[in-house]
C-alpha cells in the first residue's frame, strides 16, 4: 500500500499541496479528482519524488519510500510525450532500461506490450508519425514498463477514444489483480465513477473526501425520497426531518434526527397507500460539486 | 501492511544483480541517436571533404611546375643555356624551354606574338630579362641567380681566382630558436585551424546538447527518467555521450588533415606537429567537458526551445571571447590567456605549436582547465538538477542556485 501522509509542498506564497493524507491501497484503483490547479499533479509529482517535499512523507508498505521504490514504481506524467524523432521500440527499451531491465528482456516485454495496443506493426517507427492517440499508448506502455510495483498516471485517458479507455482499463485490472495499487487523477467524473475502487477529492490543495465510491455517496445526511396514493403535505409536520421537495404526492426528506425516517414510514403505511420509499444518494458529481465549491 | 505483497522485492535485486549503469545508458542514446541523425552525418562529411579538398588543392599548387620558353639572340645563347641547365637546382618548379632568334626584332616579335615569355639579352653594364609583363617572377629569380653565379665566377676567373675563395669565410649560419619563417606560417596557420576547429565543435554540439535538454525538459519524459536514475547521471551520461562525438568528430579531422598533410611539401611538418596535435586532444578534452555542463543547464533553464537563445547567451558570448582571444592574442597577453579557464583551451596548444613553452607550462594550464571542469561539472550539476524539474517558464540562475529541491 502506498501511503501519503500530511503531504506539504508551497510556492513561494502560496500552498500548492496542504496537508494531504490519502491511501492507496494494493489491488484497488483509486481515482484522484479535483479542479484546475487542486494539487492533483503536484501531489503525484511529490510521491515519485520529481518535485521536493516541504512537510509530511510518503510510505511505501510501511517505511518511508525510497529512490528503488519509485524507479520500481509506473510514472504517467501529465504533459506526456517521449522523444518526437525515434523509433517508439528503441526509446521504450531505453525506458525500461533505465528503470533496471536488461535489454534483451526490455525488448521483448515491450514487443509484447506493442502488439497488444495494435502497434506491433510500427515498431520502429518515430513517435512523432503516430496519431495523438496511439502516442498515447506508447506512453501507458512507457508507463508499466517494468511490471510495475505501484502505477501512478496522471490524466492517463485524456485524448483517448472509447476502444483505447477499455484497453487500458483491461490493463490496469491486471495490475490490480496482482495487487498493484493504482493511483490515477482525470477530469472525467463518469469515467472515475465506472472505473474506480475508491476515490480522493481534492480542492484549492486540500483533501476535502476521499474513500469508496459508496461510502461517499452514503456519507452525507440521508435522504429518502417518499411516493404516496395520497397527498403527501401532512410530512411537513414530522418533526426531525427536513423537506427539500413537495410535490402532490412525493416527498423529498433530509433525516435530521435518527430514527426520523422509521416514524415517517409508519405514519404514511398508517395514512395509506405507500408506493414508494427509497434511500436517494447523490450521484458522485454533485458530492463532488459540493466538496469542490 | 507488513502482510504487503509487493513485487518490488524481487526488482531489487534485479536492479543489483549490475545492468549496465544508468550513465551508460544515457551516454549510448545520445551517441546513437545522434550518429544516426542524418544532418550530423552529413555535416561531418561535408567537413571532412572540405578538408581534404582544402589539402588537395594546396598540394596540387605546389607539385604544379612552371613551363617557360625563354627566346635567346645568338649572343645571348651561351647564358640562355646555363640558365635553361642550372634552373633545377633553383627552382625545381621551373620548367625552362630554349628557343633561338636571331635578333632583336625577331625577340620582340615572338614576345608580342606570346611565342616566348621571356628574352634575355646582354645590355650595357650587365643582361636585361624582357617579358611582356611582371608576371614570371619564378623565372626572374632563376635568371638572377644563375646570371649572378656564371658572371661571377667568369669574373674572378679574370683576376686568377675563384668564387670559393672569395666568399671563404664569408657565411653567416642562422639558428633560429623559434624556428624559421615558413614553420612560423604553418604553426600560425595549424593554430588557426585549432582554435577554430574547439569552436565550431563546442558551439555545435553545445547547442545540440542544450536543445535535447530542453527537449527533455519540455516533452516532461525528464519526469519519467528522473523518477527512474538521479539525475546527476543524467547529466553525466549527456555530457559524456556529447563529449565522445565530438572527440570521435575532432579525431577525424585531425587524421584526416594530418594525412592529407602528409601529401603536401609541408609533410616534413607532421612529426613535428603530432605533438602539438595531441596536447591539442587533451585541452580540447578538458574545455570541452567544463562548457559541456555549461551548455546542459543553459538547456534545463529554459522552458522552451525558444528560451535558448536568451539562457545560452552568456556562453555564446564566452565562446566569442574564446575564439577571437585564440587567435589575436599575442605576446605577453597571450601568455597570460594561455593559463586562464577556458581560454587556455586554445591559447596554450596555439603556444606549444609555436615552440619556446617550457615543459611545465601545458602541464600547468591543462591541470588549471581540469580544476575549472571540476568547478563548473559541480556547480553545472546543482543548477541543471533545480532548474531541469522546475515548470513554468524561464528559471533565472540566482532561481535556479537557491531554489528548494
Amino acid at each position: 500500500m502506498l501511503e501519503i501522509r500530511e503531504l506539504t509542498r508551497r510556492f513561494g506564497d502560496k500552498t500548492a499541496v496542504d496537508r494531504v493524507s490519502f491511501e492507496v491501497p494494493a489491488g484497488l484503483m483509486t481515482g484522484f479528482v479535483g479542479g484546475n490547479g487542486a494539487g492533483k499533479t503536484t501531489t503525484m509529482r511529490m510521491v515519485m519524488g520529481v518535485l521536493g517535499i516541504d512537510d509530511g512523507e510518503v510510505l511505501w508498505g510501511d517505511r518511508p519510500i525510497t529512490r528503488l521504490d519509485r524507479r520500481s514504481f509506473g510514472y504517467m506524467p501529465e504533459e506526456r510525450g517521449l522523444y518526437p524523432k525515434q523509433p517508439i521500440l528503441d526509446q521504450l527499451v531505453y525506458v525500461a532500461q533505465l528503470k533496471g531491465m536488461a535489454r534483451t528482456e526490455a525488448r521483448s516485454e515491450v514487443q509484447e506490450l506493442l502488439e497488444r495496443f495494435g502497434l506491433g506493426e510500427r515498431a520502429k517507427d518515430h513517435l512523432e508519425k503516430l496519431s495523438l492517440g496511439n502516442q498515447q499508448r506508447v506512453q501507458i506502455i512507457a508507463s508499466v514498463l517494468p511490471k510495475p510495483a505501484a502505477l501512478i498516471l496522471d490524466e492517463p485517458f485524456s485524448g483517448l477514444d472509447p476502444v483505447a479507455v477499455d484497453s487500458m482499463v483491461d490493463l490496469l485490472r491486471e495490475y490490480t489483480r496482482d495487487d498493484v495499487p493504482v493511483l490515477f487523477s482525470s477530469h472525467q467524473l463518469d469515467l472515475v465513477e465506472r472505473l474506480c475502487d475508491r476515490l480522493v477529492v481534492l480542492s484549492h490543495g486540500r483533501r476535502v473526501a476521499a474513500g469508496t465510491v459508496s461510502e461517499l455517496r452514503d456519507a452525507g445526511v440521508p435522504r429518502f425520497r417518499l411516493v404516496l396514493g395520497g397527498d403527501a403535505g401532512w410530512v411537513r409536520d414530522l418533526r426531525g426531518l427536513e423537506v427539500l421537495d413537495l410535490d402532490g404526492t412525493t416527498a423529498l426528506v433530509e433525516v435530521q434526527q435518527e430514527g426520523a425516517e422509521q416514524h415517517l414510514v409508519a405514519e404514511a403505511t398508517s395514512r395509506g397507500d405507500v408506493h414508494e420509499f427509497v434511500r436517494v444518494r447523490p450521484a458522485l458529481s454533485e458530492i463532488y460539486r459540493e466538496a469542490t465549491a | 501492511m507488513s502482510t504487503q505483497h509487493t513485487p518490488s522485492d524481487d526488482r531489487r535485486t534485479r536492479t543489483e544483480s549490475g545492468n549496465e549503469p544508468a550513465w551508460l545508458l544515457v551516454t549510448r542514446r545520445e551517441v546513437v541517436s545522434r550518429i544516426t541523425d542524418k544532418s550530423f552525418l552529413i555535416g561531418t562529411v561535408l567537413m571532412v571533404a572540405m578538408l581534404a579538398g582544402f589539402i588537395g588543392f594546396t598540394a596540387w599548387q605546389d607539385g604544379k611546375t612552371d613551363s617557360v620558353t625563354l627566346g635567346a639572340t645568338p649572343d645571348a645563347v651561351a647564358m640562355a643555356t646555363a640558365v635553361k641547365d642550372a634552373a633545377p637546382e633553383v627552382d625545381d618548379s621551373v620548367k625552362i624551354t630554349l628557343v633561338d632568334l636571331d635578333d632583336e626584332d625577331a625577340a620582340k616579335a615572338a614576345l608580342r606574338e606570346d611565342d616566348i615569355d621571356a628574352w634575355l639579352h646582354p645590355a650595357d653594364d650587365g643582361w636585361q630579362l624582357t617579358s611582356e609583363s611582371s608576371e614570371q617572377d619564378s623565372l626572374t629569380t632563376v635568371v638572377q641567380t644563375v646570371v649572378r653565379q656564371t658572371v661571377l665566377a667568369d669574373n674572378a676567373a679574370k683576376v686568377g681566382t675563384s668564387v670559393a675563395d672569395l666568399e671563404a669565410g664569408t657565411t653567416v649560419s642562422t639558428d633560429f630558436l623559434r624556428g624559421d619563417a615558413e614553420k612560423a606560417s604553418v604553426a600560425q596557420a595549424v593554430g588557426f585551424v585549432f582554435v577554430f576547429l574547439f569552436y565550431l565543435s563546442a558551439l555545435i554540439f553545445g547547442m545540440q546538447l542544450a536543445s535535447s535538454v530542453i527537449e527533455e525538459k519540455q516533452s516532461r519524459i525528464v519526469e519519467i527518467i528522473a523518477a527512474a536514475i538521479p539525475l546527476r547521471q543524467l547529466l553525466a551520461g549527456k555530457v559524456l555521450g556529447n563529449t565522445a562525438l565530438a572527440m570521435i568528430q575532432l579525431l577525424i579531422y585531425l587524421a584526416v588533415g594530418l594525412v592529407g598533410l602528409s601529401f603536401t611539401s609541408y609533410s616534413s611538418y607532421v612529426p613535428a606537429l603530432s605533438g602539438p596535435a595531441a596536447w591539442f586532444i587533451g585541452f580540447f578534452l578538458a574545455g570541452f567537458v567544463a562548457l559541456a555542463c555549461l551548455w546542459a543547464v543553459a538547456g534545463s533553464l529554459a522552458s522552451r526551445a525558444e528560451d535558448l537563445q536568451t539562457t545560452s547567451t552568456p556562453l555564446t558570448m564566452l565562446m566569442l571571447v574564446m575564439f577571437f582571444g585564440g587567435i589575436s592574442l599575442d605576446g605577453r597577453g597571450q601568455v597570460i590567456a594561455s593559463f586562464i579557464p577556458p581560454v587556455s583551451a586554445v591559447v596554450m596548444p596555439k603556444r606549444i605549436l609555436a615552440g619556446g613553452v617550457e615543459w611545465w607550462e601545458p602541464l600547468l594550464a591543462l591541470g588549471l582547465l581540469a580544476a575549472f571542469a571540476a568547478v563548473t561539472v559541480m556547480v553545472g550539476e546543482r543548477l541543471y538538477r533545480r532548474a531541469l524539474l522546475q515548470t513554468g517558464g524561464r528559471v533565472s540562475l540566482r532561481q535556479a542556485w537557491s531554489t528548494a529541491e
